[in-house]
C-alpha cells in the first residue's frame, strides 16, 4: 500500500508536495512526544494537530505521511514546511475513529 | 574500547513536562523536567536575586538509549529537547549547517540541555552522535538522514526563533495554533 493508493481508495486530500512512498502501519496520536517515542518509520500518522512542529516530528521518525483528520484546517506555513521537507500532509474530513476503521479495512494495522 | 556496532533502542521512557521559567528581573531563562501531573503555569516565586515565573509547560518525555546487542546504556536525562531551526538568523552556524546538509537530504536538529547548566556543561558530543545514530537506525536512510548538533552553535540564543519539538497548550479546547517565543 502506498500513499498514492490511499489517495485513491480513501479520498484523502493531498495538501503538500511530496513523493509517494510505501505505507507501513498506522500510528494515531496528538502528542509529539508520543510520536517521537513510539511511531515507526513508514507509519501513517493520524492527528488533529496542525502546528508546523508536526513536520520536524514527522521527519524525525520518518513517517510516510501525516493525515490531519476531522477536517481541521492546516496553516499554510505547515504545508509549506512539509513541502520543503518532502513530507506528505494529507487531509480527511472524517473523524479519526472512522478513518482508522477504513484503514483497518484496507489491511493497514499497527506495524 | 567497545567493538560492538551498537543497535539502539529507547528505554526508561518517562512522560512529563519541560518547565520554562523566566526571571522578570534579569530575563534569565531556566528549564527543568517535571513529572508533576500538571505543573502550575504562572507560579511566581523569589529565589535570591531572581524573581522566577513559569512561562511555559511543554509536554515532553525523557529517555535513555540502550544497545540491544551489548546492553550498554547511555543516559539522556540532561537532554531537554530537540529544536527545529526555522532559519531566522542567516549567519547562525546552525542555519549555515542546515543549508549545507539540505542538499544531502540530511536534516539538522539542535539538541538542548537544560538551562542554565547546559551553557557551561553542554551535552557531550559522543552522546549527540549516539542520538544521531539512534534516529538514523529508526529510518530509511536511503531517503534522508538526521544529524543532531549542539545548541552552542546558535549564534545568539536571545534571538533564536527555532521551534522545539514538544507539545504546548494541550489543555486548550482546540489544538494550539501559535507558540510563545521562549528566549
Amino acid at each position: 500500500m502506498t500513499t498514492q493508493d490511499l489517495l485513491e481508495k480513501i479520498g484523502l486530500k493531498p495538501l503538500s508536495k511530496f513523493e509517494h512512498r510505501d505505507v507501513d502501519g498506522v500510528f494515531v496520536s496528538d502528542m509529539l512526544s508520543d510520536v517521537m517515542a513510539s511511531a515507526k518509520s513508514g507509519n501513517l500518522w493520524l492527528t488533529i494537530q496542525t502546528h508546523k512542529s508536526i513536520v520536524p516530528a514527522a521527519n524525525l521518525v520518518d513517517v510516510s505521511a501525516i493525515v490531519i483528520t476531522s477536517g481541521k484546517e492546516v496553516p499554510q506555513e505547515t504545508v509549506d514546511l512539509a513541502s520543503k521537507y518532502n513530507i506528505a500532509i494529507l487531509s480527511s474530513e472524517l473523524p479519526t475513529f472512522e478513518l482508522v476503521g477504513k484503514l483497518y479495512g484496507l489491511g493497514l494495522g499497527t506495524k | 574500547m567497545s567493538e560492538c556496532q551498537h543497535q539502539w533502542e529507547m528505554t526508561n521512557v518517562q512522560f512529563g513536562f519541560v518547565v520554562f521559567e523566566k526571571c522578570f528581573h534579569c530575563n534569565d531563562l531556566r528549564t527543568y523536567f517535571s513529572a508533576e501531573d500538571v505543573p502550575i503555569l504562572g507560579d511566581k516565586y523569589r529565589e535570591g536575586d531572581h524573581f522566577w515565573s513559569r512561562v511555559e509547560n511543554a509536554q515532553s518525555f525523557r529517555f535513555d538509549l540502550q544497545c540491544t546487542e551489548c546492553n550498554y546504556l547511555e543516559k539522556f536525562d540532561d537532554l531537554m529537547g530537540l529544536l527545529h531551526c526555522t532559519g531566522c538568523l542567516p549567519d547562525c552556524e546552525v542555519e549555515i549547517l542546515r543549508k549545507k546538509y539540505e542538499a544531502q537530504r540530511t536534516w539538522i536538529l539542535v539538541a538542548f540541555g537544560f538551562l542554565p547548566q547546559a551553557k557551561t556543561e553542554p551535552i557531550p558530543s559522543h552522546k549527540l552522535d549516539i542520538l544521531t545514530d539512534y534516529f538514523n537506525q529508526r529510518r530509511d536512510t536511503s531517503r534522508s538522514r538526521i544529524k543532531i548538533v549542539p545548541f552552542n552553535l546558535i549564534e545568539d540564543l536571545s534571538l533564536c526563533k527555532g521551534d522545539f519539538i514538544h507539545d504546548v497548550g494541550m489543555l486548550s479546547l482546540e489544538p494550539p495554533k501559535g507558540r510563545k517565543p521562549l528566549f
